[in-house]
Order: structure tokens, then sequence, then C-alpha cells
């Protein structure tokens, strides 16, 4: 019984997020949530590595396939399936999306697309139009939310971050500090000396 | 100890009203009492999702009814997933629906009590026990009612009512009375500077025989409110007395009738209607007469006539409900709810205020020691200790991690009377196919709890931060606390709050 229920909460539940900060120079901060899972055993790391090149003869193996059977008779039922291995392909399995923040400059929003083929959704919102970052709750299906959301001036929506993934509060804590303390370069200081109280504590 | 509590009704802000003003009141003392108070709502025009109030209390606007057409659910449960999750993110102890009326406050308690956590309801109104829909309404209050921890009436009247309708053991009654802000109703002549000075007030100034008197009657212009009865008597007492006049202010399917009498008898230049008043204009209204008409067929409490004395004007009204108990005798008339003696009680009224033997000018700060929203947020508090004092788990409470706060209901919910089986046999004994009916909804609403826990489980509901607390207990508030309280009590919860207020930024 016990088990059939954490099977049933495992298959429920959704794929674990995680957050990527890359600070190239100082006036620069990316935060990246993705659900893509982080390969760490080694036959997981070979499978991950072992599948680009798989994936890439495949797609090339069908694309000639498909070049071929174009002139044959069963191609009706041939380029469908053909179709389908490519769409599965170029299906990105994961959902990513970062907040990517200049300071000085402004802030960029993106949402990559589910295939490899499109490029991501972006967003640039400069600096003298951002009026505010925060985090708030809303509704959203069966249940309550957390979302960071930034009001840009002279628009009636707030931009949403992280739209598609929602990520939990801790995360959205992270990417909101680091923010802030990015765009309001007064506030830096303080908020990074309080940071550190928080860490060591 | 603070509880975290959730006040639960259909009725609340922006809709006015006495529930909603009732609930955020309350709310807000018991949040200066060192609580933390949500209160769940559904959405109304253009206010969906969390929002904040002054002092840091939080509404959820649910947008209920929207799912309710997008699922198949049975309004009964569909509120279930949504409150749930409400309920885990604020860790919630206690849940307080208000207004029997309310859909939500019934589903709400149902699904409290499924989840293993206690409930209090709070009944605003007096109901029969004859027409269809009271016989509708009790069933359905029975329902709620026979699983609920303490219930709260607004007046010794309410409480006979609801113990009848619903079939409730007297001792889980508690009556707490309504309150007014005695600030918002002062009377013209008052001004704060002198509140102090209680020694002096002057010697009483009588109206001559021929000064005019205005008798004010605000009241939505419903059937039960006796405004049938008003129409009859108006009149008759504008016949009997020259100098007297009326305002009547507020709206209602019995305008008209009033309107007809007042062309039928020519009284327009002694009758004035003022049609519908906000209700922050309502004390504007009342210091422009000397006496308050209230012909309430039916009333729990009557908060209008307690508004109406506290800014100084005689009150005349019928002894039906909880009325006579609201008022101290030397500020009523009453009269039983019929025409000849409402006229001979409002003639009564006049005489007195003529011959000056009514102190009008002293009701204010009687009205203001009577009633305080301090007070009830107190008592309150004295039901929650009450209900919850049972507890053992109050050292790890409220702060421990979202394990120990599933292990707590767990275990709660083995050595308490939250078993099924123990619930199961009270809802039983509504009747013989209520009774079967009522199991039956019990037993769906408890499937669709372990489902929940199962696809929507705990630990990925994200804990909200609270509001950050202020100590706001101010020095006035702190005399009366120890006073009514006992000084250790608020001493513990204050300095408790201080050990949390320095443990919040350690989490971040």
């Amino acid at each position: 019984m016990a088990t059939i229920i954490t099977i049933l909460q495992r298959l429920a539940s959704p794929p674990k997020q995680t957050l990527r900060t890359l600070q190239p120079t100082p006036s620069t901060v990316s935060y990246t949530v993705s659900t893509r899972p982080v390969p760490k055993t080694l036959p997981a790391i070979l499978g991950f590595y072992i599948g680009i090149p798989v994936r890439i003869l495949i797609g090339i193996g069908t694309l000639e396939q498909l070049v071929k059977v174009a002139d044959m008779s069963q191609w009706r039922y041939l380029a469908p399936g053909a179709l389908l291995v490519l769409y599965l392909v170029f299906h990105r399995g994961y959902t990513e999306e970062s907040l990517t923040v200049l300071r000085g400059l402004g802030l960029q929003t993106s949402t990559a697309s589910s295939l490899y083929l499109r490029t991501p959704t972006t967003r640039f919102i400069p600096t003298t139009s951002i009026q505010d970052i925060f985090i708030h709750e809303a509704f959203r299906g069966f249940e309550v939310r957390f979302y960071l959301a930034i009001v840009v001036k002279s628009e009636e929506e707030v931009v949403v971050v992280f739209p598609r993934l929602l990520p939990r509060r801790d995360i959205l804590e992270e990417v909101w500090r680091g923010a802030r303390a990015c765009l309001y370069e007064g506030m830096a200081v303080k908020k990074r000396e309080k940071e550190k109280e928080g860490v060591e504590s | 100890m603070p509880y975290n509590i959730a006040m639960v009704s259909d009725n609340f802000f922006p809709q006015p009203g006495g529930v909603e003003s009732h609930m955020y009141q309350l709310s807000s003392k018991l949040i200066d009492r060192g609580h933390k108070v949500i209160i769940i709502t559904h959405a109304y025009a253009g206010r969906t999702g969390v929002r904040y109030l002054t002092n840091g209390l939080k509404v959820y606007h649910v947008p209920f009814w929207v799912v309710y057409r997008e699922t198949t659910f049975p309004t009964v449960f569909s509120f279930f997933p949504i409150f749930r999750n409400i309920i885990i993110r604020e860790q919630i102890e206690i849940v307080h629906g208000h207004a029997s009326l309310s859909n939500l406050c019934h589903e709400a308690i149902l699904h409290a009590r499924t989840m293993g956590l206690r409930a209090v309801m709070t009944d605003h109104s007096l109901f029969g026990f004859a027409d269809a829909a009271s016989i509708l309404t009790n069933k359905l209050l029975k329902f709620t009612l026979s699983d609920v921890d303490h219930v709260i009436c607004v007046s010794h009247t309410g409480k006979e009512n609801t113990v009848l309708r619903a079939s409730l053991d007297p001792l889980m009654v508690s009556v707490i009375p309504n309150a007014v802000v005695a600030e918002n109703f002062r009377p013209l002549s008052y001004h704060s500077h002198n509140a102090r000075r209680h020694s002096a007030p002057g010697p009483p100034q009588p109206l001559g025989p021929h000064d005019t008197i205005t008798i004010v009657v605000i009241s939505r212009l419903f059937y039960n409110k006796g405004i049938d009865l008003l129409i009859a008597a108006i009149p008759r007492i504008l016949a009997s007395h020259p100098n007297v006049r009326f305002i009547i202010a507020g709206t209602g399917p019995k305008a008209i009738d009033l309107e007809q009498m007042i062309e039928r008898n020519v009284l327009q230049d002694r009758v004035s209607l003022l049609g519908p008043v906000r209700h922050e204009e309502v004390r504007d209204v009342m210091v422009q007469g000397h006496i308050y008409l209230h012909p309430s067929l039916t009333e729990a409490f009557g908060t209008v006539i307690v508004e109406a004395a506290s800014c100084g004007l005689y009150v005349v009204c019928t002894r039906v409900g909880g009325i006579p108990e609201v008022l101290p005798n030397h500020m009523t008339e009453f009269a039983a709810p019929e025409e000849d003696d409402l006229v001979a009680a409002t003639g009564r009224a006049i005489a007195k205020l003529r011959e000056g033997k009514v102190r009008t000018e002293l009701f204010h700060n009687q009205v203001k020691q009577m009633y305080s929203w301090t007070d009830v947020a107190q008592r309150t508090e004295i039901v929650y200790d009450e209900i919850s004092g049972a507890f053992s788990y109050d050292e790890h409470g409220q702060d421990a991690g979202v394990g120990a706060a599933r292990s707590t209901t767990r275990s709660r919910a083995g050595v308490q009377s939250f078993a099924l089986i123990d619930r199961l046999k009270r809802y039983y004994g509504c009747g013989i196919w209520a009774g079967k009916l009522f199991c039956l909804c019990v037993i769906v609403d408890y499937l669709l709890y372990v489902v929940l826990e199962i696809f929507a489980p705990r630990s990925r509901i994200d804990i909200a931060r609270n509001w950050p607390k202020k100590d706001c207990r101010n020095g006035k508030e702190k005399d009366a606390d120890a006073v009514k309280a006992g000084a250790t009590v608020g001493r513990k919860r204050s300095s408790r709050h201080r050990r949390e207020k320095r443990a919040e930024p350690d989490e971040s």
C-alpha cells in the first residue's frame, strides 16, 4: 500500500527545479531556473553525453529516410512516423527560464521554447522603465502560488518572471534579492551585508 | 499562545454590512493582540486574489465561482483543494466561520474538521422554524454544527435560537456581543479634549415645548425591519405631536409604501426621505436627531441602536430578539411590536425629552465603556484558548516545519475526537435520512482529503511569510489587558513576539 502511494506521489509530482546563478562580471547576474536533471552518477553522465550524438545520428538518419521514401508507395505511413521521430529528436525535454540583470542597463527575461529549433522568447526592460520588482501570491488552478513580478512604467499589467515554471518561494526570494541588489546600487551594499549575516548565522 | 486564525465568510468588503465590519474589526483587534489572522472570502468584481488590508490583515478573495463552473464537482467539495492549500501555507490552527447563511463558512468548517483543525462559528442572525427556507437553512446549520468546537452568538436570544435550531449543547455556545467604534459615532457637541472631564457634565438642558424634536430612522426598508409598523405609526405620531419631524434613511422594497404614506397624509414637510446612506455617513444623519426609532420585527443584536445611543440619541425600539439585552433601560424606551404601543412609546420618549429627564449627552461615554472591539477580541481569545486548551503541542507549535505540522495533525486525529468514526457518529444523529446523507458527504470529504494528501503533498506547498509584527500594544491597551486578562498573559506573549521577530531574518 505504502509503495503504491509513493509511486503515485512520484508520478504526480512535477519535475524538480534547480536554480543556477551565473555572474561573469560584478555588474551582471543571470539566474536560470530549469527542470533539466543534472547528471551526477557516472552512468548518467555517460548516458547524457552518448545521448547527444545518438540524437544527431537518429535525426540525420530519419531525414535521409524521409528523402528516400519520398518516391516510394508507402510514404503515407512512413512520413508521419518520420516526422514524429524528428519532433522527438528536436524536442527539449525540460523547461528553462532565466532572468538576466545588467546593472545600469536593465533586465531581460527569457523562456526557452520546447523545440531546439526555435529561439527563446525574450523581453528586455530598461532600468528607466522599471518601477518595482516584487514577490506576490495569486490563485492558479487549485492552489496559491508565489510569483516574481516587475512593474513596468506605462503598462497596465505586470511582467511575470519565470511565467511557466513559477518556482518556489526560496528560489524567488534569492532571485529577488539579487535583482534588487543589482538594480538599486545604493541599497546593494546594505543588502549584501544582511545576506552575509543571514548565511553566517 | 498566539494562534493562526482563518476567518471565513462569503460576506466581506467591498460589500458593506454588519458581518463584514464585525469580521474586520475583530480580526484587526486580534492582530493587535498578537495573533495571525487571515480572511478567506470569495472574489468580488474587480477583487480577486490575495490582498492586504491595514494592519497586515491578509484577505484571500478565492475565485470560487470560476472553479465551480469549470469542474464537475458539486459545490460542497470544489472549495476543498484551494481551502487546504491556503490553510497549509498559512499554518492555520483555528478556522472561524461567520454568518449562518454563508455557504463558504459551512464548507470551510466541514473541511477544517476533516483536516483536523479547530472550528468556531459565529452566528449573526435569528431564524424562524416554520417556513420552508428556514427549515432548509436550519438543516444545513445542523449539519455544520454537529461537528464544530464552539459556537458564538451575538446575543442571548440568538444563543437560544441557535441552540434550538441546531440542537446543540448550550455549554458549547458563547455569547459575545457586537461592538461599535465609538470614535466614529460622536454626538454633535462632543469634543475630544473634554472627554476626560467626567466629573462635571453640567445641568440638563430640557427642550422647550415648542422646540422641534427630530426622530431618525436608519434601516434597510424591508418587511422584517418593521417598516409596515413604521408606516402605520408615523401619521399618528405626527398628528398627536405638532413639533416633531422624521428623517428616514435607507432603501429597499418598502420605500414605495413609505412614499405613498407620505403623499396620502401630505407630510412632505415633516418627513424627509434621504434614500441610501453609506456607513460613514450614518453618524452625520444620526446627530441631526434627538430620538432614534427602531421598529424592527426580528433582530439578533441591532448594532445600529448602539450607534444611535453613542451619537447621543434616545432610543425607541421594539422588544424583540436580542434588542432588550443591548442597551441599559435609561437609554431606551421599549414597545411591543405593534402599532399602538409603538405610538405610545414614542409619545413617552418625546415627553421625557421635553421634561429633560434623559441625559442623552452622557450616552456616548457610557456606550464607549460598554462596547469596544478590544473587549470582543479578548473574549473571542478566551474561546480560542478553551477549544485548543487540551493540546500539548504548544511547545513545538507553529514554527515547526512542514513535517512536524503533519505529524501533529496525524497524532491529534488519533487521540482527539477528529477520528472519522467519532465524527460520523455525530453526523449520523442528525436525522433519519439527513444523517445518512451527511455521513456520505463527510466520507467523500475525507476521501478527497486523502487523495489531496497524495497528489498535492504538503511538502510541495510553500509556507507563506508572516506579516512583520510590531509591538503595537501601546500603554492604554496594555492597561486594559492587565485588568482584564491578567498581566502575565500579556507579558508572556509580547516577549514571545520579540523572539520571533529576531528569529525571522535568520531564516532568510
